[in-house]
């Protein structure tokens, strides 16, 4: 019997349709993996958002603290957004229009910060701009300034820490679309009589239209949640959405009104998730 | 003074393009690329020589060498069980996502059914959610498992991040599979495990150790949600850091900065080394957009 039974086995196991039930059995475990891990932590916040809704409506909607985080998020993100956007396509028009030598010294640059952990830069940028950090004691050694300029704990450290995690994650969706122009382009633009700004106007900028929304959108995505970088090196004042939910879940132990905020950050994400999964990923010859 | 003028110097390049003279915005453009990357790399560079500094304070350039820091790291209870902490919940980690993800990898290599992209997306789905609503949603779940504050639970969390990298990486490596070998296993009289060892198991091996790597490294690296668990037993070394960072700036920290760069430098050759058959470009950041597309 037991024989027979595993005969059957072997021999599905070889026709066609075997493929597909067994395509269904190495699925399960990351089915169940995902229902359990992913799934089931968002029902618990989906219910506890329901749980606690109109309680949670009240507090939320009488804070001023909720709302000054609100704009801060949106604020700083799309601050750092533009600085890391502009930062990557001076990098990214750089490895293109090198040689490959000097690429891939583009290449190690971006990616040992990217390899950083993120606590290890947030501590060096902390040793840089505090008051006897090492900026401030480098300006006033050099006679540039005689006080030292109150750098940490603001707005602008914040953004600098954001700018110089989101860089490398920005770098490559804008290189990825320069990398199939084709440098031709140029030479035919230049032959029918244009300028470097038209041309830069004209044919650079169009053709890498996606790769910077793709950046900026990306940036913008990942600074939305950032919660270390706002506690180590923003001020009171510069604190974001998910400091806010840090505060609703351990220091007022609301569980709900947490709840509710952070199914409202991840339909805000998803939202933006889809759109930038429509960017077109190509340059030249994106439909675009 | 890098870090300031960095941030102006693109604007600065564009303004000189408008010259029309062909050295200075070249000249423009590179300086504003030295400033870029000294943006980049300072902030890393600083941390090691802040570890020898041979006094109890933080100072920058250190007045001496000495290892001291690094002796107060190895010789405190608090940071040596955080460290254990963070390796066991590593490890967790792996396990569950090296498994599932590359079960996942093989279960959908050469898929071409209606849903699979769908299919693909909810294995990427984890990377493109903010980390804080994943902590919050494992505090309310955990909770209820009497799972907050244990290892076991940190360790489980991280497996959900960790499982897209894996899925990733043995996909990638499978395309080297030729489905000849399976048949011929098969046709040897090879059953299902003579099929993996034989055909799968040689093809996936560098991307299955990348992938371990790559997850190893998302895990220890990790503190949001290790911060929303964490509890008396169950402070990893990045919460620790963290900790620190806000309340105890000390040079022990520098000594456990210039530790984790040093596993981060090791953790990439690893990387380098096992991925050098495949494609360089594997561990670039690209592919970490390309699954936010995914």
């Amino acid at each position: 019997m037991v024989d027979r039974s595993f005969g059957w086995v072997a021999r599905l196991a070889c026709t066609v349709r075997a493929v597909v039930l067994w395509r269904a059995l190495l699925l399960l475990p990351v089915f169940l993996f995902l229902a359990a891990l992913l799934l089931w932590p968002y029902i618990e916040i989906i219910s506890g958002t329901v749980a606690g809704w109109s309680a949670s409506l009240k507090v939320l909607s009488s804070s001023a603290l909720l709302w000054r985080n609100i704009v801060n998020t949106v604020l700083i993100s799309l601050a750092a957004m533009l600085v890391t956007t502009v930062l990557a396509y001076v990098l990214a028009f750089m490895a293109w229009m090198t040689g490959p030598r000097a690429r891939l010294m583009v290449f190690a640059f971006v990616l040992l910060p990217f390899w950083t952990d993120v606590l290890v830069k947030n501590f060096a940028w902390i040793e840089l701009l505090r008051d006897n950090g090492i900026i401030n004691d480098f300006l006033m050694w050099a006679g540039v300034i005689h006080e030292p300029l109150h750098l940490l704990h603001t707005r602008f450290a914040v953004i600098v820490g954001m700018v110089h995690y989101c860089l490398p994650y920005a770098f490559f969706p804008i290189f990825a679309v320069l990398l199939p122009i084709d440098k031709r382009l140029d030479r035919a633009a230049v032959s029918l009589g244009a300028g470097r700004w038209s041309r830069a106007r004209l044919v650079l900028l169009p053709l890498s239209l996606s790769g910077i929304l793709a950046s900026s959108l990306l940036t913008f995505i990942i600074s939305v949640g950032f919660f270390i970088t706002p506690v180590l090196l923003g001020g009171p004042g510069d604190q974001m959405i998910s400091n806010a939910i840090d505060y609703y879940q351990s220091k007022l132990v609301d569980f709900h009104a947490a709840s509710f905020l952070a199914l409202g950050v991840s339909l805000v994400v998803t939202v933006l998730v889809f759109v930038y999964q429509r960017i077109p990923a190509e340059g030249q010859h994106a439909s675009a | 003074m890098h870090q300031l003028e960095a941030m102006r110097m693109p604007s600065a390049s564009l303004k000189t393009f408008n010259l029309g003279d062909v050295r200075w915005d070249w000249l423009a453009l590179w300086v504003a690329t030295a400033f870029i990357f000294a943006f980049l790399v300072i902030p890393t560079l600083i941390v090691v020589p802040m570890a020898l500094t041979p006094k109890n304070i933080l100072e920058f350039p250190p007045s001496g060498f000495s290892l001291h820091s690094f002796a107060d790291f190895f010789a405190s209870d608090e940071w040596m069980s955080s460290l254990l902490i963070s390796v066991e919940v590593a490890v967790i980690a792996v396990a569950v996502a090296t498994v599932v993800g590359a079960l996942a990898a093989i279960a959908l290599h050469g898929a071409k059914f209606r849903g699979c992209g769908l299919v693909v997306g909810l294995i990427l789905l984890p990377i493109a959610t903010p980390l804080i609503v994943l902590a919050i949603g494992f505090f309310g779940f955990f909770a209820r498992l009497h799972l907050v504050a244990t290892p076991l639970g940190i360790g489980l969390a991280h497996s959900l991040l960790a499982m897209p990298y894996v899925y990733l990486c043995v996909s990638a490596s499978l395309s080297g599979l030729d489905l000849q070998l399976v048949r011929a296993v098969q046709s040897m009289g090879g059953g299902v495990l003579a099929v993996f060892r034989f055909a799968y198991l040689p093809v996936i091996l560098p991307g299955l150790v990348g992938g371990m790597v790559f997850a190893f490294a998302v895990s220890f690296d990790e503190v949001v949600i290790a911060y929303f668990l964490q509890g008396p037993d169950a402070t990893t070394l990045p919460v620790r850091i963290f900790l620190n960072l806000q309340y105890n700036l000390t040079p022990v920290v520098a000594a456990v900065s210039t530790l984790l760069l040093l596993v981060t430098v090791l953790l990439l050759g690893m990387q380098m080394v096992f991925l050098k058959r495949r494609s360089r470009m594997s561990f670039l950041p690209g592919s970490f957009s390309m699954d936010k597309e995914g």
